[in-house]
């Protein structure tokens, strides 16, 4: 069994079929000229024979193997330093802000604490001088 | 006519108006390269500064970031996998996979050489063709783009390479989020889950932000451990070797014509054009296995389509005063701000200053072709930087750039979904391409066939017998369907071939 192609099939069949099923709520279209359902449906059927096909070809596949090394709780802590970062926008101090949060990415992929702040520091200045100074847009 | 050229030429050929030429190029160059900026947003932003100057001046300056925007955008599509353009998509699949095989520099070249030739097959069809190309580009009602859009659609599975049952998947995944927003029928809400911030629909430029450039960041952060040494930064020559350049030369021309074309067809810009170039030209080459994998072929094709865009939609714009794309329709508005309405009377009342502008994209054109020769080297450097500290710039400039579009914090979690996504279709290698194409594409697709159905009353046969529509649906279906045949009549071949040759 293909795991990935599994998955990947699987969860793109459930998509597919909420897609057929969620267009079946749109108008469907009057005098034989379709709604704003007709598309969901359509797309959705197509995903969701594609995602079967798939689906049944990873089972009779040989298996593959997983990919080794992939650091997983890597990308779930910079994850979640965008979304802390993302929540907190709006509430002012962009420049400290944006660099204590480039800072703590930079550290914790194992970047110095010297350059990682000269690094932030010089980022965090180009950027506010380009959006705010040069291109109006209020970051705060 | 020889009097109104050299008027023309005589107009552009003042210190000002190139100075003028010159800056408008090198901020295009920094707003392509930068991802989060386009050319569109460069030339939005800029045209109000244009307007206390006289209209040579004020269009070298717009016409110099369009023109500098356009191939920049290759810049970091190839060095980092991040466009900085839509137009530049199909630049990465090759480009970025000749960097990571030391050779960006050369892909660089490629990149400022194939944009050149691109612009200027387009500018020169802007000056000999230019109404036979608009008349042809005027024919097109809902049918027709139904029918290009389809057939845009249809190269999903040529963009996907080996993967061509998860390619189409991907693809039917960027035509579902193409639904969200209104109905563009019936302004019906769908799939926005009661935010109004969708009523407008997913904004594409963080999406593909998201998929291309967090996507890859995430990916990278993922394996950084795994490696068991930082990559050898190589980058090698710039300009192509002669039998290179001899090699690229057909899919240079043929992406041109691709690219002028489509650019000329309102609406569908460089960023369709170059994903239709590329796949003519993996179709029309015996190593299409390469495609994908580092082929110059492909990279010269995509580069010289997206540029080539350029002088269709100007095309358009002069002869029809209609906006081929989102850059041409704002410098309708600032041309008209100068006092001049694009259409057949600028030919006939005005040809001199049609004459300047041809010469100003050709003079951008050898401009931005130096910049991008020249800066090669230097630009290629930015792989030497560590890793984390480019990771970092990505997404800081993602992040603000996504949100600059329209100051909505609901386009940066756009960008950031599309980078979780980005990075799981990675690890399920499952290719990006075709989701960008059904992004692309679907609201054309849906709303044209839909206005098409109300004009012929439902009929889709009538429909179908318009004869372009006839042809894209043609070519559609042999899209599709040839790879298959293909594959079919060699399994075929090899079932019924001599004992001796297994």
């Amino acid at each position: 069994m293909a795991r990935e192609d599994v998955v990947a099939g699987g969860a793109f069949l459930l998509a597919g079929l909420g897609l057929v099923f969620s267009g079946t709520r749109f108008p469907a279209g009057v005098g034989g000229l379709p709604g704003a359902g007709f598309f969901p449906q359509a797309i959705g059927t197509m995903m969701a024979v594609l995602a079967a096909a798939l689906t049944l070809r990873g089972l009779r596949s040989a298996p593959t193997t997983a990919a080794a090394g992939t650091d997983l709780r890597a990308v779930a802590v910079v994850g979640a330093l965008l979304c802390g970062y993302l929540a907190l926008w709006g509430s002012g101090f962009f420049l400290v802000r944006t660099a204590v949060f480039l800072v703590l990415v930079l550290r914790f992929l194992g970047q110095r604490w010297l350059p990682s702040l000269a690094y932030a520091a010089a980022l965090v200045a180009f950027v506010h001088l380009a959006f705010e100074a040069g291109l109006n847009v209020s970051l705060e | 006519m020889t009097g109104e050229l050299i008027a023309g030429l005589a107009a552009v050929l003042n210190w000002q108006v190139l100075g003028f030429l010159a800056a408008g190029v090198t901020l295009g160059a920094v707003f392509g390269a930068l991802p989060g900026l386009t050319a569109t947003m460069g030339v939005a932003v800029l045209t109000p500064l244009t307007f206390w100057v006289s209209p040579e001046q004020g269009l070298a300056m717009l016409l110099g970031i369009y023109c500098g925007a356009i191939p920049a955008g290759g810049i970091p599509a190839i060095l980092i996998n991040v466009p900085g353009t839509p137009a530049s998509i199909a630049t990465s699949w090759d480009g970025y996979a000749l960097t990571r095989k030391g050779r960006a520099g050369l892909a660089l070249g490629v990149n400022a050489l194939a944009s050149a030739a691109g612009q200027l097959t387009s500018i020169a069809f802007l000056a000999f063709f230019a109404f036979p190309i608009a008349s042809f580009a005027l024919r097109f009602g809902p049918a027709e783009y139904f029918g290009l859009a389809l057939l845009g659609i249809s190269l999903m599975a040529g963009v996907s390479g080996d993967r061509v049952l998860q390619g189409m998947l991907a693809g039917s995944l960027g035509l579902a989020l193409a639904l969200v927003g209104l109905d563009p029928m019936t302004a019906y809400p769908r799939y926005t889950f009661g935010f109004s911030e969708f009523l407008d629909g997913i904004s594409f430029v963080p999406v593909m932000i998201g998929l291309f450039g967090l996507g890859e960041v995430l990916s990278q952060v993922a394996d950084r451990r795994s490696r068991s040494s930082a990559p050898k930064i190589e980058i090698g020559r710039v300009v192509p070797s002669a039998a290179d350049a001899r090699g690229m030369a057909g899919a240079s021309l043929s992406g041109a014509g691709v690219g002028t074309l489509v650019g000329a067809i309102p609406a569908a810009g460089g960023d369709i054009g170059s994903v239709i170039a590329w796949e003519q030209a993996r179709r029309a080459s015996a190593d299409k296995a390469r495609f994908g994998k580092g082929s110059l072929r492909g990279l010269a094709a995509s580069c010289s389509a997206c540029n080539a865009a350029i002088g269709g939609a100007m095309t358009t714009m002069l002869t029809l005063g209609i906006p081929g794309d989102a850059v041409s329709a704002i410098l309708i508005g600032a041309l008209l701000i100068h006092g001049i309405q694009p259409g057949p009377l600028l030919f006939a009342n005005n040809q001199s200053f049609v004459f300047s502008i041809v010469f100003l994209l050709v003079f951008a054109c050898v401009m931005i072709t130096a910049i991008g020769l020249l800066g090669a080297k230097p630009l290629a450097r930015v792989l030497s930087i560590p890793p984390p500290l480019l990771w970092a710039g990505i997404v800081l400039f993602g992040t603000v750039g996504s949100y600059a579009l329209n100051n909505a914090v609901a386009d940066v979690w756009a960008m950031y979904v599309a980078g979780l996504a980005g990075f799981l279709f990675r690890k399920a290698r499952i290719p990006l391409g075709p989701l960008v194409l059904g992004l692309i594409l679907g609201p054309m697709m849906e709303s044209n066939l839909r206005r098409a159905l109300i004009l012929s009353r439902g009929d889709w046969l009538d429909l179908m017998a318009r004869p372009i529509v006839a042809v894209f649906l043609t070519a559609a279906v042999l899209s599709v369907a040839w790879p298959w045949i293909r594959s079919r009549r060699g399994s075929a071949r090899r079932n019924h071939a001599p004992l001796s040759d297994a």
